[in-house]
């Protein structure tokens, strides 16, 4: 079953920036789908557009759906999002700095007590090391220690499409290894879907049961790990097996130009 | 209609030129016969009226300069019309000093006020800065009132009318000229001052001052010109208030006038002078306005007891309307209603030039 | 002995009108410039439910507290909703004009004179003798219990209940809180509510200890520089900041001239705003963020 379905979807920011420009996306229940691109091709805010804007952020989804389970979320605020199971593990500030870490667990908390403590064991399990700080306040921990912060208290609010933004992003590659490893055991535990951006393409390729490509705000590529991790250019930008060192960029690939004029 | 309906401009001389159309020049010419005429026909009420528009356009338009274009947040505007006023009000009555010697001695005073008040600038945005202006307020406030319970002059002081040269400036008509030079003045100053360096960069600072900063326009300088500015007409729309009115107290000068003037810049529209002057009119008449409907309409006694009260809670509730319905204030609305009618059947402007 | 009553007598209002404008601040960045207003509102309030229930004069307050917290939740659902996410600028001019409009259908309301709810409700303002020769008005012991309640109930609300913490996160980032499933406006509304009901308790004080009217709202921006010198967004600064911002009125009015005692708090921001702006218990990162 499909759970998620990005249609066409634009975004533009200030009014002015198109950061978006017609990206559809699908996330099948159970799945675990890799969102690859550049800096700056718009994954992040693709992710951000599923889990809804607020007015400080002065974005707008100008066009296209969300739908989630059948149903458009798209301009829906972001806690109706969340309470619906759609919960995003953001790119930054993804702590609450002022509060404790079990603080930062109250705040997504939505069960009732009895619940709650299945879910606090349950991520005091997959993260020993927050147990040890959970006392202290957010604002001191280290950056991988946030990193698990934030997906704990993502999985707090019980989720069934869990968004995740650079789950590596400051972690030391050990640790990204471990997490993905952790990724997949949360979601067998806990029934998960899985939509993850990434940087290191080859992490994600590793666990994903699909992957997206993103380039300029469009879609380019999409397909199995097993096809993406073949596919030569892919090799070459995100996977680091350079063979032509004379393509410099994404851009000069044959391949892209040709599915640009497709989607533009 | 004397509006250009898109942009038409092939030269740099046509991009400065203050008018553009030839009807708007003729629009011009009659607005000027309509005021000429105006002291001829009007009631003294309404010459009153008018006057008291000028004097707050004056001052409306040193406003829209410092929040409206430099976006610095100023709550001290009745400080500084109180400084501009008691500065006369002082000389006059211990030194005699006349007309010609208390308008700069004003000036200079709001000059230093507005460095003044302009430096928490350096260090304080927005909100912060609304603060500290809003705090100098009441310090200049205080110092009014202690001059005049230390002078005895606890009812206010009171002003011979002004001399210039030979003419003895006491009549509604007079003043009408001498108001209607002044606030024109002031306003094609400040339409010039727009267009200058100083005034760019006032701009500058108001849509981003990092990046201000990062084009080289050196921001506290900037922000300091622009209180000096503002300071320095307040100070002599003051000092007009002070003579015209022949009075000078510091009762006249509350917080609620601050807000006065703050709604004059929201309900014209902010970052025009022309709202400037629309707000200054639709202010100073509203009052008048809510008289005229107590006096009209079947109102219940508590009503008529407290129109004051009346004209507050209706003042609140206009501003409430338009910060909620209509942001850009009667200009905006003013604006819709011309582009429709010079656009239709069309609905854009085909490139958007003017503001 | 009497000027230390005094001063903690004076701080006690100001500190109790004071924690309303760092509610809302810390939840909303919002200064409400309207919190004058509504405090007053809060004594007329009690004026008009003591003679609605005389004779029953708590049942009296209770409603008026309750009303008071309405209040507050009217003003966010009608007009602040409005504008989360403006420009900070916008927000503080819908206080200021829903100041002006408060104040006149006040004196449309309860007309502009001097009124006393306490003859209404039917008590007493004794003065009490604490030895020394000082003495404490009853409405000011009152005034001074009630900082330590509404003080001790909010921080331990803000500590440990789930609401409370929810406030804070919202207040510290907001996105954050929505992505993680804490609806906003109900925050933000929960925030205006309990300000507009600190407030109100502060100005049914006010009204008891010596009546009220219009120049209540004198009173309530007095407290707000109180607000600021703490730090805007710290409860505990606004009680340092009423215990500083009193005691150098008190003294001023002992020493100097009573006539100053309406500045002596504008003074007192300024000297702050130059040397700390982010106020003596504020965070840095959250004035710079302004
Ligand atoms: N808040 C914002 N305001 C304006 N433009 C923005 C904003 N956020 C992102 N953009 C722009 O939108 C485009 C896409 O940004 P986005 O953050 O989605 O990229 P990304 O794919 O997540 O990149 P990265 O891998 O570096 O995180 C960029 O060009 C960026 O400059
Ligand atoms: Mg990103």
């Amino acid at each position: 079953m499909v759970l998620l379905q990005v249609e066409k979807l634009e975004v533009v920011y200030h009014q002015v920036l198109t950061a978006v420009q017609g990206v559809s996306l699908a996330v099948r229940q159970g799945q675990i789908v890799a969102l690859l691109g550049t800096n700056g091709a718009g994954k992040t805010t693709t992710l951000r557009a599923v889990s809804g804007f607020i007015g400080l952020d002065d974005a707008r989804v100008t066009a296209g759906r969300i739908l989630y389970r059948g149903e458009d979320i798209h301009g829906l605020p972001p806690h109706a999002v969340a309470r619906r199971g759609v919960v995003l593990v953001p790119e930054r500030d993804k702590v609450f700095e002022s509060l404790t870490v079990l603080e930062n667990l109250e705040v997504a908390r939505r069960c009732p007590h009895q619940e709650a403590r299945r879910l606090y064991d349950l991520v005091f399990t997959f993260f020993p090391q927050l147990a040890a700080v959970r006392h202290r306040q957010a604002g001191y921990l280290s950056g991988g220690e946030r990193q698990m912060l934030a997906i704990a208290s993502a999985l707090l609010c019980r989720p069934q499409l869990l968004l995740v933004d650079e789950l590596s992003l400051g972690l030391a590659p050990r640790l990204v290894q471990a997490l993905m490893a952790q990724l997949q055991a949360i979601r067998r535990e806990l029934d998960l879907t899985v939509l993850l951006v990434e940087q290191n393409a080859a992490a994600a390729l590793a666990v994903a049961d699909y992957g997206y490509v993103m380039e300029n705000g469009r879609v380019v590529l999409d397909g199995e790990p097993s096809r993406l991790r073949a596919h030569p250019d892919i090799r070459e930008f995100y996977l680091g097996h350079g063979e032509q060192q004379t393509r410099r960029s994404y851009r000069d690939v044959k391949q892209y130009r040709r599915r640009r004029r497709w989607y533009g | 209609m004397a509006y250009a309906s898109g942009y038409f401009k092939t030269s740099y001389g046509a991009e400065l030129a203050l008018v553009e159309t030839r009807l708007q020049w003729a629009a011009l010419a009659a607005l000027g016969l309509g005021l000429g005429l105006f002291p001829l026909l009007a009631s003294p009420f309404a010459l009153d009226l008018a006057n008291q528009v000028l004097l707050a356009v004056i001052g409306a338009v040193a406003l829209m300069l410092l929040t409206g274009y430099a976006g610095q947040i100023s709550l001290g505007h009745a400080g500084l019309l109180a400084a501009g006023a008691f500065t006369t009000g002082i000389l006059a009555e211990e030194a005699g000093a006349p007309f010609w010697l208390t308008v700069p001695a004003s000036g200079a005073v709001g000059a230093v006020l507005g460095l003044v008040f302009g430096l928490p600038s350096l260090r304080l945005k927005g909100l912060y800065l609304a603060v500290s202006t809003l705090a100098l307020h009441f310090i200049v406030a205080f110092l009014g009132s202690e001059y005049e319970t230390r002078h005895g002059f606890s009812t206010g002081i009171l002003l011979d009318s002004p001399r210039l040269g030979p003419v003895v400036l006491d009549d509604a008509r007079l003043w009408y000229g001498l108001l209607l030079a002044v606030a024109a003045a002031v306003f094609l100053f400040s339409r010039n001052l727009l267009r200058t360096r100083t005034g760019r960069a006032w701009i500058a600072l108001r849509d981003r001052d990092v990046v201000a900063a990062a084009l080289g326009i050196p921001v506290a300088a900037a922000k300091l010109s622009a209180f000096v500015v503002s300071s320095v007409l307040t100070a002599l729309a003051g000092c007009l208030f002070a003579y015209y009115r022949g009075f000078v107290s510091i009762e006249a000068f509350s917080l609620f006038t601050t807000i006065e003037y703050v709604a004059m810049l929201i309900i014209g529209g902010l970052g025009s002078l022309l709202g400037a002057v629309l707000g200054a009119v639709f202010v100073v008449t509203f009052p008048y306005l809510i008289d005229l409907a107590v006096d009209l309409l079947p109102v219940p006694a508590r009503l008529s007891t407290y129109v004051f009260a009346v004209k507050y809670a209706a003042f609140g509730l206009i501003m409430l309307l338009f910060l909620l319905l209509e942001p850009e204030g009667l200009l905006g609305i003013w604006r819709r209603v011309r582009d429709y009618f010079v656009l239709w059947p069309f609905r854009y402007r085909p490139l958007a030039g003017r503001s | 002995m009497q000027l230390v009553v005094n001063t903690l007598v004076l701080a006690a209002t100001y500190a109790l009108i004071a924690c309303g404008y760092v509610l809302v601040y810390r939840v909303s960045r919002v200064l409400n410039l309207a919190h004058g207003e509504l405090m007053m509102l809060g004594g007329y309030l009690l004026l008009t439910t003591a003679s609605l229930f005389a004779g029953r004069p708590l049942l009296a307050v209770a409603v008026a507290l309750l009303l008071s917290l309405g209040l507050g939740l009217l003003v966010y659902v009608v007009l602040m909703r409005h504008f989360t996410g403006e420009s900070v600028l916008a927000a503080v001019l819908v206080t200021i004009a829903l100041g002006i409009l408060l104040r006149g259908l006040a004196i449309l309301l309860w007309t502009a004179q001097l009124q006393y709810p306490l003859v209404a409700l039917g008590w007493q303002n004794p003065a009490l003798s604490l030895g020394g020769g000082a003495v404490i008005s009853a409405a000011g012991l009152l005034t001074l219990a009630a900082v330590a309640v509404v003080y001790g109930g909010l921080l331990l609300f803000l500590r440990y209940t789930p609401w409370g913490i929810r406030m804070r996160a919202a207040g510290e980032n907001p996105l954050l809180a929505a992505q993680r499933g804490v609806a906003l406006p109900q925050v933000l509304a929960l925030a205006w509510g309990l300000a507009t009901l600190s407030g109100g308790l502060a100005g049914m004080l006010l009204a008891c200890d010596s009546g009220i009217d219009g120049t209540a709202v004198i009173v309530g921006l007095k407290a707000f520089p109180v607000a600021l010198v703490g730090g805007l967004d710290s409860l505990s600064g606004a009680l340092v900041g009423a215990l500083l911002v009193a005691a150098a009125e008190v003294l001023a009015i002992a020493y100097l001239d009573p006539l100053v005692s309406d500045v002596v708090p504008f003074f007192v921001l300024l000297a702050m705003l130059l040397l700390r702006p982010w106020g003596l218990f504020g965070r840095r990162e959250a004035f710079e963020r302004v």
